[in-house]
């Protein structure tokens, strides 16, 4: 996968629904604050008890969530993961694990809460997602 | 006759997704919630409606029904639709008001305004999240 240049990575931004309510300057100044990270098939990005790297955010490609060796949840483009271990300060609960060639953004860890509390349309999204998966996780429990 | 700013602070406090705003944050959502009274029998929302947001009993009781199921009864300082809130995801069950019932009612539009203005209100929140989705994802801390 080519790396994409800024113009068509901000395209890219805009059509994600995590960023859906930011201006052009904004998705422009994401595109900076972020890097992109490529992964391989099978690569794990976050380790289940090990300390937490950043937060992705998914481009292109899909990852599993897997816990105690068991998938628990597919994640595609425009889905993110890591913020949870970055939020609590504590180690991943879950393995994240690359299906097939992964493309993402990433933003360490240090730099999450000052970008959200600059970008609260992100953090409104990401409260939407997280309400979902949370009635998501309780099904699961039965 | 109306409930009190501290009584409504105390209020909102139960609601586990409050529970780590400061007092300051807590102080606006105040501002936000609007109280509604229903006569007994009258719906507070409807299975399958969409966005109708968080209702806190002040007072009364309401029952809630997914079709012939009764789900729950709620009395003073209990709620309902604390993730319809955040997702806006239309409601899993019927809430009908059992005896004249009072509320403290926020939609999700308030919730978005209020996120813009103090965007520490929508961290806290996520933070909060985090934690309930670490526990339902983790089953030793579950």
């Amino acid at each position: 996968m080519a790396t994409e240049a800024p113009l068509e990575l901000v395209d890219s931004l805009a059509r994600l629904a995590l960023f859906a309510d930011l201006s052009r300057p904004q998705l422009e100044r994401v595109a900076h604050t972020f890097d992109e990270a490529v992964f391989p098939d099978g690569q794990r990005i976050l380790r289940q008890g090990f300390q937490g790297t950043g937060f992705y955010v998914i481009l292109d490609g899909e990852v599993a969530i897997r816990v105690d060796g068991e998938d628990r949840a597919r994640l595609g483009r425009g889905d993110f993961f890591g913020e949870v271990s970055i939020l609590l300060g504590e180690p991943p609960v879950a393995d994240v694990v690359a299906l097939g060639p992964l493309r993402c953004l990433q933003l360490g860890g240090s730099e999450v809460e000052r970008f959200l509390l600059d970008h609260p349309p992100v953090m409104y999204r990401m409260l939407q997602a997280q309400a979902r998966r949370l009635r998501n996780a309780n099904r699961w429990r039965g | 006759m109306a409930t009190g700013r501290t009584a409504r602070a105390e209020l909102l406090r139960r609601v586990p997704l409050f529970h780590g705003i400061s007092e300051r944050a807590l102080d606006s959502l105040v501002d936000l919630v609007t109280e509604v009274e229903f006569p007994s029998g009258r719906y507070l929302a409807q299975q399958g409606q969409v966005g109708s947001g968080l209702f806190v009993v002040i007072e009364g009781r309401v029952r809630v029904t997914r079709g012939d199921q009764t789900l729950a009864h709620l009395g003073p300082g209990e709620f309902v639709g604390e993730l319809s809130l955040l997702d806006g995801s239309p409601r899993m069950a019927h809430v009908v008001a059992e005896e004249p019932t009072r509320v403290l009612a926020l939609g999700t539009g308030d919730l978005l305004d209020l996120v813009e203005r103090e965007p520490s209100i929508a961290l806290a929140m996520l933070r909060t999240l985090a934690g309930r989705l670490r526990d339902a994802t983790d089953p030793e801390r579950g």
